[in-house]
């Protein structure tokens, strides 16, 4: 198995809620079509590090691939445009209360990845929404969906351009506790079907855990003498685990 | 793109029409407003350029011009159209129809030349223009023959100079309210000089070339814009030639005009720039407003450029939908003013007066402010890190 997201030595410092925060990342591995769940208790830096695996918030320092480019250099250089179109062609992201534009259909909604690639499939969008049990509601606005709909839109929404990475902050966070279960069970399905690694930030590991997932929890330790209190996030890499 | 900002439009419909409403309100007085200045300053403008006598300046005293004096005068650009007059005394002949003989009629021959804005379009050419007094008193139409005369005494003898000159045209009543004749140079200073003894009673008109040589009395000349009267009045004068023009009512509506033109230009100033800026700022809002989305947009991997364009479709939407219809409003409450002032402050010309250059004008001033004040809002809200997008969900 290749590495589809690679981190070395990567730090990013934050403001939390009050106190200042730093996230690091001695090392992280993602395979293609692997699942994992990150946990840690809110504020931890899940979200952070998530935003970073997003191509949407640079690394203060370290090394960061990502599907063979190098995005620490990338962001360096401040091709922004650039890290757009990996952000369009490789990524779907699921936020965490859905994140729909209200003014488009569910049809449009899901199908937004897929313009914003250039790559329309209709055939897809429907198909996808007829898996995620959303195929009769294509054409109505989310706002007249259930919350449990509209989070199965956009998890349709960010596998429909085909990505190679699905994102998803907490997508349990709003949904009834016995939905979470069949949401989180919904989307490591769908990523297994259509082959995408899937990374979901929770601070629920039992329930990933349930669901089939990997964990890997955050190490948080307490402010130091620099009053900073920091989060680790570490996973072996594959090729020293082999 | 197009597709996504007009969707987001149609969505908060009412919103967006009340924004357009909002920018019809503030647009549709100013067009009026400047609508009213166009058509009452236009209008008396138009009044006394229609008036040929309005650019006129007239030597008034009998002098000795030399022919420099009238080359210089015919170079200036100021001056479109310039005629000599011979003196006023020997300027008077009697007219007779050919077929009325023994009813002539004395009136006074003026000097005319090809161009005169006093009739304009018609040409003596070597024959008269007739005042309408004087052509229905002789019973004379275009193209009939006149009798012209004059006579001088030599000694206790009386000879008289008669030509007979074909009638051209009728002169407009603006031209000559009295009795007259409009002919060329060459007859009135054949008439001169007859008068003068110094021509035979058989002598004919000379060539116009030949006229040029030789000094004049006086003249009548035609300012090529309004705005030039006032000038050549006082530089004419100022060279000791006492001319009469209506040098002081031009300047009293240019003053009007140059006043109308700063009142207008500051009330439209203080109006305009409390338009653009209400413009500006509900564009900024409703910018602020799409934050979210926009981050959301930039998240999902749209470029900054396409992201730009989507504030700035609506605005330039929001903008045009607005000038449409406030010039609507505008043409409206034109015509209901044209209606209550018809004849009364611009006589049967429109006091309101909106060109469809105008509703272009009202229109790319709009969409510029607009385009300019969602465009540094967009770049604001583009600047705004994709991360937005997630971490609000």
């Amino acid at each position: 198995m290749s590495s589809l997201l690679s981190l070395r030595e990567v730090a990013k410092a934050y403001r939390g809620d009050a106190a200042p925060f730093a996230l690091e990342v001695p090392a992280f591995e993602l395979a293609e079509g692997e699942a994992l769940a990150l946990a840690g208790p809110s504020g931890s830096g899940k979200s952070t590090l998530l935003m970073m695996l997003a191509l949407a918030l640079p690394p203060d320092v370290g090394r960061f691939t990502f599907a063979g480019s190098d995005i620490a250099r990338l962001w360096r250089e401040g091709r922004r445009d650039a890290l757009a179109a990996l952000r369009a062609r490789r990524i779907g992201v699921v936020p965490q209360t859905g994140g729909l534009l209200p003014y488009l259909t569910v049809a449009g909604n899901i199908g937004l990845t897929q313009r914003i690639a250039g790559c329309e499939d209709a055939a897809r969008v429907r198909m996808l929404a007829e898996e995620l049990g959303i195929g009769a509601q294509l054409r109505k606005r989310p706002a007249e969906l259930s919350v449990g709909q509209r989070q199965r839109v956009a998890i349709a929404r960010a596998l429909a351009h085909r990505p190679a990475l699905v994102l998803a902050d907490e997508p349990t966070a709003s949904v009834h506790p016995e939905l979470a279960d069949a949401v989180l069970a919904l989307l490591k399905r769908e990523c297994d079907q259509a082959g995408a690694a899937l990374l979901v930030a929770t601070h629920d590991p039992e329930r990933a855990a349930r669901a089939g997932y990997p964990v890997l929890a955050c190490e948080t330790h307490a402010p130091g003498a620099d009053g900073i209190a920091r989060s680790v996030f570490a996973r072996a890499s594959l090729v020293e685990a082999a | 793109m197009l597709r996504l900002a007009l969707a987001d439009l149609w969505h908060e419909r009412v919103l967006f029409l009340c924004s357009a409403l909002g920018c019809a309100a503030v647009l549709a007085p100013l067009i009026v407003l400047f609508g009213l200045r166009q058509g009452v300053v236009a209008g008396l403008r138009a009044e006394l350029l229609e008036d040929p006598r309005a650019r006129e300046v007239v030597s008034i005293v009998n002098r000795t011009l030399e022919p420099a004096l009238f080359a210089r005068l015919a170079a200036d650009p100021r001056v479109a159209f310039l005629v000599p007059r011979t003196r006023a005394l020997s300027a008077t002949i009697v007219l007779e129809n050919q077929a009325r003989p023994g009813r002539g009629v004395r009136m006074e021959l003026l000097p005319t030349g090809p161009g005169d804005p006093l009739l304009p379009g018609l040409a003596a050419g070597e024959g008269l223009v007739l005042s309408p007094t004087a052509a229905e008193r002789l019973g004379l139409r275009p193209g009939d023959t006149a009798l012209a005369s004059v006579a001088r005494s030599v000694g206790s003898a009386r000879e008289v100079l008669t030509l007979s000159l074909p009638v051209a045209s009728i002169a407009p009543a603006s031209a000559a309210t009295r009795d007259a004749a409009f002919a060329g140079v060459p007859v009135l200073l054949l008439a001169e000089d007859f008068l003068d003894g110094n021509a035979p009673v058989d002598a004919r008109p000379g060539t116009v070339e030949a006229s040029r040589a030789r000094p004049f009395a006086g003249f009548r000349l035609h300012a090529a814009r309004l705005e030039d009267v006032p000038a050549l009045d006082r530089e004419l004068r100022l060279a000791g030639i006492e001319v009469a023009s209506r040098a002081g009512s031009v300047a009293g509506l240019l003053r009007l005009d140059h006043n109308l033109a700063l009142l207008f230009l500051a009330i439209a100033g203080a109006g305009g720039a409390g338009y653009l800026v209400s413009l500006g700022v509900g564009l900024w809002a409703q910018v602020e407003r799409k934050r979210r989305d926009l981050a959301l947009l930039s998240l999902l991997g749209m470029k900054r450029r396409a992201l730009l364009m989507l504030p700035l479709v609506q605005a330039a939407a929001v903008a045009l939908a607005g000038a449409l219809l406030a010039f609507g409003v505008a043409a409206a409450v034109a015509g209901v003013l044209n209606r209550a002032f018809a004849g009364t402050v611009a006589g049967d010309r429109p006091v309101c007066l909106l060109t469809a250059g105008m509703g272009v004008a009202a229109a790319g001033v709009t969409l510029a402010g607009a385009l300019l004040a969602s465009v540094l809002a967009g770049a604001r809200a583009a600047a705004v890190a994709p991360a937005e997008g997630l971490a609000e969900g």
